[in-house]
């Protein structure tokens, strides 16, 4: 039985961080997870923003716009420049973004920029802003990361994690559609069938490319294929039977199995292949800005993140991952062969 | 003497007469008598109006095959218990508190952009400034209809790509649809005031301006604030909206929470949202009563009313901090880089896209559409009028149970419009097979929630007496109502429906998305993969689409009156 | 048993005494006419009959009725008996005028057949009569709103001619009448009560109307009763100082 092996073998560097605390049985060690590291932050950004709003009208700036207060934690914030970055809402977002604070100030401290972080809650959003240079460094997936390399040109592959050189899906079915555990996805041809988001690499994209190896027409559904708009999303309504089968993140399905969170009406049908996928991607106006070494100096920083040390930690396990490691641009040569067979790339 | 007897005494007062019951009424004894006749084009209407309903219900499949999905009960129940037990945690709290700063500042910005937009351009659009020009009125309406006919998030999403990450893209998202609106309704409301007082000020030589400012202001004021204090709600909801694609504020939170299904929290946004509602509700009612019904003078002395001087102040005060807060810069809409931007944006959307296939989708998907927004506004129109005896204040002081009932279904309504259409769609569809109906049910739950409320507040308009003279002569409280309240209701509460069709059309694309299609699923595609040219087609037949079902609702309207 | 009993009786409206100390006693037969200035409480009094206000001292009494804690039910029964015709007509204008007559007869109707008669009139025959008796047959089927102020007034003494009540309660039924009209009306709603035995209560503004169709002037001021005398022992001059001072 695969399928089980999957769920238990979801990567250990996952296992702490992504417990909910709402669930966990009282017994696990009260390790720092992310939604609680929330509580730390949220109280400085609501600080933050209510100091905003009391704050002297001179060189007031906007609580949503990018000139928004560097790093409060940035040691010599405008001699090293400012960097703004972002991240397409994926897995957690709620976590993440309200967390990224966290990701600025540790990328602040090592490369001594001045580094800000601007939420965005809409894949397309999150590419439209990388092009006009509102964002400078994203953590895109693996197709908006495609699309936002060809909407501005220039744009450097910096890292990714560990887990994305070896990234995968997982379909999911309802149980009373009896199916057991199966390599065949043609199974599923005749279900009410759900994605995720329509431009998640791992929610659609590299799935939809797999059932189509497989001669199941990915959008041929009865009814037409669903878009959740979440892997959580998926997953409760695959619960929920509305749709009998779905497909979801890998990181997110082992996350939720070991949280206990999953629906036991949900059971695991079929595991991709791995392909690539999120990465952090560099905007040619914040190099030509702040220097060639922009670059280098990014990476170095991702890629000496130790889980050693606990600073360091902290953001590991804010992306679930174990390190940070190379990425070329090569990688994702094959969700961009996808994403023109389905359309997705213009 | 009882009440029973009452029957048979009929007869006496009838006996000059001599027409015995039942004999056909005008018989060569009495005097002559008029045939029934029907209005044709009411009717005509009316069967035209069931057979759309019938179509649209069958379209979502209501009279083939399970539309239920009763399995999917716990996930709602999920939902449900979130209600109960928001997240209240101190920190999360903060978190929201800034964030709905944000939100109020972007409402108050808009709409108060919008109503001096709606302002200054009301007056193109009156039917007085044109007389009898109608060619010019028709193409000056015309040209309120692209900003309107397109929904807020829509507009949000293609200020982003030129203005980035300004927070003018939340306030012009919001100004800009709501400015068109506004005009168009301030127009409607001037050109129904009473002219009476007016033209005889123009007759005495009094100047333009005078006699706008003595002669017509003072008879469409209370309607014109009462509409800004609407818009100012409706536009907390938008930017609510707006936050879903990222322009931060309570929406942004929301949508966050909403990702992850951590519904806890969601919760905890739509009361903050809830709160900023009542918070504008409230102060609008308070307005529109004190001008509609001003406090007596007293020792002959003018006193001016505290609550308007208050508003008069505070309001623009609001605006002038949001502006303040937001830090807007109008430098940064003619910027070198927005230039850059919206020339791109527009080589990449022009010319559209005509192909073949995209226009038999786009026609298809308009179907869609069209069946999504009828299920969705019959819903809200039964369940507003079904709620009108609850949502209605009483005039009159009532037992405390019902009273009771009172605020709780106009809380009700409050949290069902506070709840955006995503996330309706989402959570019906744990409980119903996809298709057409989870959406257009999402959506039907959020206009009942605005429904609601505008009927009730157009039956308290209503004049009492007629119905209270029937409880005087003893009928029952559904009678009273049928004879005295429902002929009189209809056609405001028709117009009302009427109106909300044409928002829902709009609205249709928030809900696209889970296997329901329509216009607004291909839309969130084409935008999804950065498909200008689709995007600029499917745009046009959006805008043709609403202005179709406003020039439709018109002529149903002008039927109604 | 008298149609209307008032026991010192004091009503207020907000912060103003609308009725003060108020002891009325009418007898079947009798037809009383209320005048004062307005303001006076005319109105109120009126409303005080048909429990739409309540007072808050003293006893009301209507048909050998105690108002106060009269049931719901019994309530309707009651003013299913009491028929009003009001100043400001309170006809429902989006109606037909068959359905705004037969709206007389909601009391008794149960709400079935208030609402099948909206889809298809019912006793018609009986509407017909009421409606010629006020010479408006013709307009049967018309909206209550296109007709004129005085047919409407003509409308609403229709519907009580069809109610048939035993206590009859007109408030200025004459406002929108020319006088040959305003006579007609009047008898028609003594011909009611006459032929049931019952009670009018009209508070009017025509010293003459009130003395040529009236058998006791009831006169108020301030909310106090500061007139009550039978017609033949008062002249139109009498009653003048009700009308002369316009407040």
């Amino acid at each position: 039985m695969r399928g089980r092996d999957v769920a238990r073998s979801g990567g250990p560097e996952l296992e702490p961080s992504l417990q909910h605390p709402s669930s966990a049985p009282a017994s696990l060690p009260a390790a720092p997870t992310r939604r609680r590291l929330l509580a730390g932050l949220g109280a400085g950004l609501g600080a933050a923003a209510a100091a905003g709003a009391l704050a002297a009208c001179g060189g007031r700036t906007s609580p949503v716009s990018p000139a928004a207060d560097p790093s409060p934690a940035g040691p010599s914030a405008p001699s090293g420049g400012a960097l703004t970055i972002g991240a397409i809402p994926d897995q957690d977002p709620e976590v993440l973004q309200r967390l990224y604070g966290l990701v600025a100030d540790s990328m602040a401290e090592a490369t001594g920029l001045a580094v800000t972080y601007r939420p965005v809650t809409d894949y397309a959003a999150a590419v439209s802003l990388f092009r006009t240079g509102d964002l400078d460094l994203v953590w895109f997936g693996g197709l908006t990361g495609v699309q936002a390399r060809r909407q501005t040109p220039g744009a450097v592959v910096v890292a990714q994690r560990d887990i994305d050189e070896d990234f995968r899906s997982v379909f999911v079915v309802n149980e009373a559609t009896g199916l057991a555990p199966s390599e065949d996805l043609t199974e599923l041809a005749d279900l009410r069938f759900t994605y995720g988001s329509q431009t998640s690499t791992s929610g659609f994209l590299m799935p939809a490319s797999f059932l189509t190896e497989q001669g199941v027409d990915p959008r041929g559904f009865p009814g037409g294929p669903g878009y959740s708009g979440s892997h959580d999303a998926t997953l409760q309504l695959v619960a929920s039977g509305s749709y009998e089968a779905g497909v979801l993140n890998e990181q997110v399905w082992v996350a939720r199995s070991e949280a206990g969170e999953v629906d036991p009406a949900v059971r695991l049908f079929s595991r991709t292949p791995p392909y690539h996928d999120y990465h952090w991607l560099l905007g040619p106006d914040a190099v030509e800005r702040l220097g060639e070494d922009l670059p280098e100096r990014l990476q170095d920083y991702f890629l000496g993140l130790s889980a050693d040390d606990p600073d360091d930690a902290r953001v590991l396990e804010l992306f679930g991952a174990g390190s940070f490691v190379e990425a070329r641009a090569s990688d994702h040569a094959q969700i961009e062969a996808v994403g023109e067979q389905l359309g997705l790339l213009r | 003497m009882s009440a029973g007897s009452r029957a048979g005494a009929a007869a006496p007062v009838c006996a000059p007469v001599g027409a015995p019951d039942g004999a056909p009424a005008g018989g060569d004894a009495g005097p002559s008598v008029p045939r029934l006749r029907r209005s044709r084009a009411r009717w005509a209407w009316g069967v035209g109006a069931g057979v759309l309903l019938l179509w649209s219900l069958a379209g979502a499949g209501v009279f083939s095959g399970e539309v239920l999905n009763p399995a999917g009960a716990r996930q709602l129940a999920r939902f449900g218990a979130g209600a109960l037990a928001p997240d209240l945690s101190p920190d999360f709290l903060r978190l929201l508190l800034g964030s709905t700063l944000v939100t109020v500042a972007y409402a108050a910005l808009g709409a108060g952009l919008a109503v001096a937009a709606g302002a200054l351009g009301a007056p193109l659009l009156t039917r007085s400034s044109w007389g009898r020009r109608r060619t010019g009125r028709l193409l000056a309406r015309g040209a309120v209809a692209v900003p309107r006919g397109l929904h807020e998030a829509v507009w949000g999403l293609l200020l982003l790509n030129v203005l980035g990450l300004d927070p003018w893209v939340g306030v012009l998202a919001i100004a800009v649809p709501y400015g068109a609106v506004t005009a168009k309704v301030f127009a409607d409301l001037l050109d129904e005031a009473p002219r009476a007082a007016h033209d005889a000020l123009v007759a005495a030589g009094a100047g333009r301006t005078t006699a706008l400012l003595y002669g017509l202001w003072p008879q469409a004021a209370g309607g014109l604030l009462a509409y800004a204090f609407y818009r100012l709600e409706c536009a907390v909801r938008s930017a609510v909206v707006l936050g879903l694609i990222g322009a931060g504020g309570l929406g942004y939170q929301l949508s966050l929470s909403f990702t992850s299904l951590r519904w806890d929290q969601v919760w905890t946004c739509v009361y903050a949202l809830t709160a900023v509602c009542v918070a504008a509700v409230v102060a609008g009612r308070a307005v529109r009563r004190r001008i509609a019904d001003p406090p007596a003078p007293r020792g002959g002395r003018l006193r001016r009313d505290r609550v308007l001087v208050v508003a008069g102040v505070a309001v623009p005060a609001l605006v002038a901090w949001s502006a303040w807060y937001l830090a807007v810069s109008p430098a940064a809409l003619v910027d070198d880089r927005a230039r850059e931007q919206l020339a791109l944006l527009v080589s990449a959307a022009w010319p559209p896209d005509v192909s073949g296939p995209l226009l038999v989708a786009l026609a298809g998907a308009a179907v869609v559409t069209v069946q999504t927004s009828v299920v969705a506004v019959a819903l809200a129109t039964a369940g507003a009028v079904l709620l009108a005896g609850l949502t209605t204040r009483p005039a009159h002081r009532v037992a405390v149970p019902r009273a009771l009932a009172g605020v709780l279904v106009r809380t009700a309504l409050l949290v069902l419009r506070a709840v955006p259409p995503p996330v309706w769609a989402l959570v019906l569809l744990f409980v119903l097979r996809p298709g057409v109906l989870p959406g257009a049910l999402a959506l039907g739950v959020y206009t009942l929630g605005v429904m609601g409320r505008l009927t009730g507040e157009a039956l308290e308009e209503l004049d009492r007496r007629p119905a209270d003279a029937l409880t005087a002569l003893g009928a029952s409280g559904a009678a009273a109502r049928l004879y005295g309240v429902a002929p009189r209701a209809v056609g405001p509460v028709l117009a009302l429906a009427l109106y909300r069709w044409e928002v829902a059309v709009r609205d249709t694309v928030l809900v696209g998305l889970l296997g329901a299609g329509g216009l607004g699923a291909l839309l969130a595609l084409q935008l999804a993969v950065f498909d200008w040219p689709a995007v600029t087609t499917t745009l046009v037949v959006v805008v043709a689409l609403t202005l179709a079902v406003d020039l439709v609702s018109d002529r149903a309207r002008a039927v109604l009156r | 048993m008298p149609a209307v009993r008032l026991r010192d009786v004091e009503v207020r409206l907000g912060r103003t005494r609308a009725l003060a100390g108020v002891d009325l006693v009418v007898g079947a037969g009798e037809r009383v006419a209320v005048v004062g200035s307005s303001g006076a409480g005319k109105s109120t009094l009126l409303r005080l009959l048909t429990g739409a206000v309540r007072p808050a001292t003293g006893a009301v009494e209507v048909l050998g009725h105690d108002l106060a804690g009269l049931p719901a039910r019994e309530l309707r029964r009651l003013r299913a008996r009491v028929g009003t015709v009001h100043q400001h007509l309170d006809l429902v204008g989006a109606l037909r005028v068959v359905h705004d007559v037969n709206a007389g007869r909601l009391g008794t109707w149960p709400t079935w057949r208030a609402a099948l008669s909206l889809l298809r009139p019912q006793g018609v025959p009986e509407v017909v009569a009421a409606l010629a008796e006020v010479g408006l047959a013709d307009r049967l089927y018309d909206r209550t709103d296109r007709l004129s102020g005085g047919q409407q007034q003509r409308v609403a003494v229709a519907r009580v001619l069809l109610q048939q009540p035993d206590l009859v309660l007109a408030d200025e039924p004459a406002s929108a009448l020319d006088p040959a009209l305003t006579d007609r009306t009047m008898l028609l709603l003594r011909d009611v009560v006459e032929r049931r035995g019952g009670a009018l209560l009209a508070s009017l503004h025509d010293p003459a109307v009130a003395l040529r169709h009236c058998t006791r002037v009831v006169g108020l001021e301030q909310g106090r009763v500061v007139l009550d005398a039978p017609v033949p022992a008062l002249t139109a001059a009498d009653l003048a100082a009700f009308y002369g001072a316009p407040r």
